[in-house]
């Protein structure tokens, strides 16, 4: 009953059109970074590079599908959980506010399964919206742009992967990332369980984005205790994998977190619905 | 006596012009000019401050007067002002003027040091520093100074190839305190942890491993498009 009801619940997403703006916006997004890297991509490497060029000069194929991936990971990481909510956040509410959620709690299955079946088909989703992303950054601008050595700019300088040593950085930064995602899609239907109608969740899990980024980025001591255990401190995790050496502990660190946070945000959610009146 | 001031100032400038020659580095400029091309496998290690790039290999091309390319197949860091501009600068003797003095021994051979200043203010070369060994008219360490790169300290040594002046390695000493990262690109929005970036001034090593010289075999122009 439980993979019947997760069936159905992705079959209402797919049937919602909200449900390929994600995919859309992700396209075109994609789209837009692919024309102008391929227009005047050697501007953006010229002002990465531009402190280094007055000593040095790299030779060889900097502008390659590897980087622009990163580029566009890098540039999209940060609205995909808007995209994400816009789905997610509206899979308990919406039902609720349509009124068709007693139809559902008739069913014999229980408010737990329920919870869980639409947790799953959410993280389903996340995971069509991140291999849609992966496949476009990746294998469409390998395509476009040729491979190659990719070069990473991190704040404490420039390090140069050889072409050889950069799938599995990919594959694993993907993978975290999907954790990253799978989180706001957590959050926001654990919100969506509290919530009545569509919008408060999808606005109040982006108010929540942003606010955690905030009080991750201010330099305050006062926050440096909360930092490490905000989910939004953990969400460019991804980039980690593209450090040389790779930082495993803090990486394991940061997946430890967002599992948490996963946890947490469901078992609250199962809590929430399984005492929410739906009867009055 | 008109005649003799005339003959006087003769002679001086006879004299400045013996001044600006070197036979030294002369001779070291013959020798450059009997390579006429050559291709070369080169393996760059870079040990540059803020910069992580693992050992490249690489094929070097050079013809005649100044076509130089280097093929790769992944990204290659070397020093800006590298491997042409000191043979490019020193090729033209009529662009500069260069005094001989005592050098350094360096790796057990006693060099003399031609200093070399450009006569044309408008070339980037400030001052080059050149540390001859005079009997195999090869450079052991040149010191070059530009305008726009600062200086670029490079260490020659040599193997098979020193009829023809050409080094089997080469390590250039390059200055990174001026490297500065574009905060808007490089910083980590999440990162919590500070940076232990300091830019304090340090010297960065690229050195370059030259094989298997294929020297005067006639280069297509079409390599270097």
């Amino acid at each position: 009953m439980f993979f019947k009801n997760t069936y159905n619940e992705f079959i209402k997403i797919a049937a919602k059109p909200r449900s390929y703006i994600g995919l859309i916006a992700l396209s075109v997004l994609i789209a837009v970074i692919i024309f102008a890297m391929k227009a005047d991509g050697s501007t953006y490497i010229s002002f990465v590079t531009a402190s280094f060029e007055q000593t040095l000069s790299f030779s060889g194929d900097i502008m390659n599908g590897n980087l622009i991936a990163f580029i566009i990971l890098q540039m999209l990481i940060v609205h995909i959980p808007l995209l994400v909510a816009l789905v997610t956040g509206d899979l308990i509410s919406g039902e609720a506010n349509m009124g068709t959620i007693r139809m559902l709690a008739s069913k014999p299955i229980s408010r737990s399964q329920i919870v869980l079946s639409k947790f799953t088909a959410g993280a389903l989703y996340t995971l069509l919206l991140t291999i849609w992303l992966g496949f476009l950054s990746l294998y469409v601008a390998r395509w476009i742009f040729g491979t190659g050595d990719l070069m990473v700019l991190t704040s404490d300088g420039l390090i140069i992967h050889p072409e050889s040593d950069i799938e599995w950085r990919y594959i694993y930064g993907f993978l975290t990332a999907y954790l990253s995602l799978l989180t706001v899609s957590t959050l926001s239907i654990c919100l969506s369980a509290f919530a009545e109608n569509s919008i408060g969740p999808i606005v109040s899990t982006m108010a929540i984005i942003i606010l955690f980024t905030i009080i991750g980025t201010m330099d305050v001591t006062v926050f440096d205790t909360i930092k490490p255990y905000l989910f939004t401190t953990h969400m460019a995790a991804w980039r980690s994998y593209f450090e040389d050496p790779v930082p495993w502990d803090a990486i394991n660190e940061s997946i430890r977190i967002l599992i948490y946070h996963n946890v947490i945000l469901v078992a609250i959610a199962l809590f929430q619905f399984n005492r929410k009146d739906i009867t009055s | 006596m008109k005649q003799f001031i005339v003959f006087l100032f003769f002679i001086q400038i006879c004299n400045l012009h013996y001044a600006q020659q070197s036979k030294v580095l002369n001779a070291y400029v013959t020798k450059l000019n009997s390579v006429k091309d050559y291709s070369v496998n080169a393996k760059i290690v870079a040990a540059v401050p803020m910069i992580k790039i693992k050992e490249v290999n690489a094929i070097i091309y050079f013809k005649q007067k100044d076509k130089f390319k280097i093929e790769t197949k992944g990204i290659a860091v070397l020093p800006k002002q590298g491997f042409l501009d000191l043979n490019k600068f020193l090729a033209t003797p009529s662009k500069y003027m260069a005094i001989e003095s005592a050098g350094k021994e360096i790796s057990g051979v006693q060099t003399t040091m031609v200093t070399v200043i450009p006569i044309d203010e408008s070339t980037d070369v400030i001052l080059a520093k050149l540390w001859i060994d005079s009997k195999r008219n090869i450079i052991m360490t040149s010191q070059l100074t530009t305008k726009s790169s600062g200086m670029l300290t490079t260490t020659y040594a040599y193997a098979d190839q020193i009829p023809f002046g050409l080094p089997s390695s080469l390590v250039f000493e390059i200055d990174v305190k001026k490297f500065k990262m574009p905060k808007s690109v490089a910083a980590n929005i999440h990162q919590t942890n500070k940076s232990t970036n300091n830019n304090k001034d340090q010297k960065g090593k690229i050195t370059v491993y030259l094989t298997g010289y294929k020297v005067n075999k006639g280069l297509s122009d079409s390599i270097f498009k």
